[in-house]
């Protein structure tokens, strides 16, 4: 990059990065919010103003994991002396943790984790891959009615989720997919599977059919063409979609609330019932969000390159 | 030992036929170039060789087997494209490799056989990188390398050198037929480049609207298009075509460009051989070869005027106005120097070819 910059340029480069991080500190704001208020003690969570140095603790993530009752009268200095480092802290804020026998009794909060995460993982890894199936197909082959099959397929989206979320549950009682991790997966690989569609014909029409058709004289079958070829060259687009994909599985609140309410259910719609009556805990509820937020971020964060080249997509023209 | 035969081969893209009752006969070791303008069917014929396009109608054999409904992986061909087609996430060495592991051979077989394919077309040292790495020239090299390595049945080339600069193409044009000397095996090439098909054809194959032209070697081609297509189309600077008309006079015979007001004269047994042909319109074709010219007045030259001139170095060519026609000549390079001058041409009778006007078709008249 040889190009001189006039003053003008260089004036309007230092305004775009202050607006640029202006806007970065708006979006980081709330995160950073959850992110304290995770480590916070429990009376400085609500101060106004707001508390901003604090001596960070991980009691919240300990009351996020045990199930706890409120205790009556302080607890007995020997079992309190007795009792292991993490105990005393939940014993601090009058409360005991609930035992069976010795067994510490665990909270909802690792179940529904695991839910979201069994529901997301599965429902992405399905929407992807037939989305890229589906999407070579109609990227390489010519059918009869293409364009309305596709629009058929995004028309699936025009419809606010919500709209039809009661006529579903009402169905989904019938068959006894209520509840269920199946049920719930069926939900968000059907509402994934257009955008994945979509999104990976636009990358399997980026590459060149000639690929294949090498692979294809040099002796292998359309199948065997597709997964040496064809999938090592759309890495980046099912990397993308599957960033988007996982994202909207992963943050999915209104399907969850209704089909699930206990087996199934996934941390979204799990996380803000804790609020429970009285006062509510906000540093529980925010360990809860800030672990919640993690899986997403860490997963973006690897992919972060596809993800770029996926969102920008379509903006360059051959 | 590969032939291949077309045998009245129909395609149709919809309702556009793309090639026309296609016969054509290629025989063991022949490199055969299939040449025409974009569109004109050359690369459907290919690919449908190939296996990656069907035909509607007619048989295509490789010896002596009908293949047409054969998978493109079970003719036992290898084909190079104009895009090259390296795949990209692979290096150069498990591009060429490719090919191979699609057979039952042994790691080390495969390997052998990558580094012997390496060693001739002299990339050995590029084995370890990726394409994008790759020079435009040496990016056609692997290709061919991947090509070859299988050693097939037969290569086919759809215009693979058309995607590199002038220069590269001319080396690689050296390149490919050296190849084709030491390795022999039968090939067939398409582009629209006639200068390439000139110098890299056992025989060319002109292809016009999806309908087979003429096939012959180069200098069939060259100095006896059967028709006007053929002879416009092959050899450059272009063959000048205009109408003709021939008049018979007391030795000889005047054959009139055009409009002008005299003729220019031809042997008087051009009339017994034109005879033959009777009916139709008349037209002559002469290479700017052919168009002799003179600073001084002779016996059978006719004076004209020059228009523009065009040096390109080892000779010019020269607009001459013949009537209201123009007639290009070749000239020694500063022979003519410019518009305006008055010299004297005439046709050399040997090499003028004469078409039928209504079907384009040449009469075959040699004199």
């Amino acid at each position: 990059m040889a190009a001189v910059r006039t003053t003008g340029e260089v004036a309007l480069n230092r305004i775009a990065v202050v607006a640029v991080l202006i806007a970065t500190l708006i979006f980081l704001a709330p995160i950073y919010w959850i992110a304290s208020t995770a480590f916070k003690p429990k009376e400085l969570a609500v101060t106004v103003p707001p508390t901003v140095l604090f001596q960070p603790e991980v009691t919240p993530f300990i009351r996020l994991f045990t199930k706890r009752v409120q205790m009556q009268k302080p607890v007995d200095p020997q079992v309190y002396e007795a009792a292991p480092w993490w105990e005393k802290r939940v014993y601090d804020g009058g409360e005991r943790v609930l035992k069976v026998g010795n067994d510490v009794q665990l909270s909802q909060y690792p179940n529904r984790f695991m839910n979201s995460l069994i529901v997301a993982v599965i429902s992405t890894v399905l929407a992807v891959g037939m989305g890229t199936f589906t999407a070579y197909g109609f990227s390489r082959f010519k059918m009869a009615g293409e364009a309305d099959l596709l629009f058929f397929i995004l028309s699936t989206r025009m419809l606010p989720p919500v709209v039809v979320a009661i006529p579903m549950f009402l169905m989904y009682r019938i068959v006894g997919l209520n509840d269920s991790h199946i049920g719930l997966i069926i939900l968000y690989v059907a509402f994934n599977l257009s955008f994945s569609v979509w999104l990976m014909k636009g990358f399997m029409d980026e590459i060149p059919k000639e690929y294949e058709e090498a692979a294809l004289v040099d002796g292998y079958t359309r199948m065997q063409a597709f997964f040496k070829i064809v999938l090592p060259e759309a890495a980046t687009g099912i990397a993308a979609t599957a960033v988007f994909c996982f994202i909207t599985a992963w943050n999915e609140y209104a399907f969850a609330l209704i089909m699930t309410n206990r087996r199934a259910q996934t941390a979204p719609p799990f996380i803000p019932s804790q609020i429970g009556s009285g006062l509510p805990d906000w540093t529980t509820i925010a360990a809860g969000t800030f672990l919640f937020l993690l899986p997403v971020a860490i997963f973006t964060f690897l992919l972060r390159n596809h993800l770029l080249r996926g969102m920008s997509f379509g903006a360059i023209r051959k | 030992m590969t032939q291949i035969e077309l045998r009245g081969v129909q395609k149709f893209f919809g309702a556009v036929q793309v090639i026309k009752d296609l016969n054509l006969k290629i025989s063991d070791n022949e490199f055969i170039v299939l040449l025409g303008q974009s569109g004109c069917g050359k690369t459907t014929t290919l690919r449908a060789i190939a296996g990656l396009e069907t035909i509607d109608e007619g048989d295509i054999l490789i010896d002596g087997k009908p293949v047409q409904h054969l998978k493109a992986a079970d003719r036992d061909i290898a084909m190079v494209f104009q895009s090259f087609s390296l795949y990209p996430h692979m290096s150069v060495y498990e591009n060429i490799a490719f090919p191979l592991r699609a057979t039952r051979k042994s790691k080390a077989e495969i390997d052998s056989e990558v580094r012997s394919v390496a060693k001739t077309l002299q990339i050995s040292d590029l084995l370890g990188k990726k394409p994008s790495a790759l020079s435009g020239g040496d990016m056609q090299r692997v290709a061919i390398g991947r090509a070859l390595v299988r050693r097939p049945k037969a290569m086919l080339m759809d215009e693979p050198i058309g995607a590199l600069d002038a220069k590269l193409r001319e080396e690689m044009r050296a390149e490919i037929k050296r190849l084709h000397i030491k390795q022999g095996s039968t090939t067939i090439y398409v582009t629209h480049d006639q200068i390439e098909a000139m110098s890299l054809a056992d025989r060319i194959v002109i292809m016009h609207e999806g309908v087979l032209q003429q096939v012959g070697t180069p200098d069939e081609v060259y100095s006896r298009p059967a028709n006007l297509f053929v002879a416009q189309f092959v050899g450059s600077p272009v063959m000048n075509v205009t109408d003709a008309a021939v008049a018979e006079k007391a030795s000889s015979v005047s054959v009139t460009v055009g409009d002008a007001a005299t003729g220019f004269e031809f042997p008087s047994t051009l009339l017994s051989k034109l005879n033959v042909h009777a009916g139709g319109g008349l037209a002559l074709g002469i290479r700017p070869e052919g168009v002799l010219i003179r600073r001084e007045a002779a016996d059978g030259f006719m004076a004209v005027e020059t228009q523009i001139v065009e040096p390109l170095g080892s000779f010019d060519i020269v607009d001459l106005k013949v009537g209201s026609n123009m007639l290009r000549a070749r000239t020694k390079s500063g022979f003519i120097s410019g518009p305006g001058e008055k010299v004297f041409a005439r046709i050399d009778p040997t090499q003028a070819h004469f078409f039928d006007k209504a079907s384009g078709k040449s009469l075959e008249v040699r004199l």
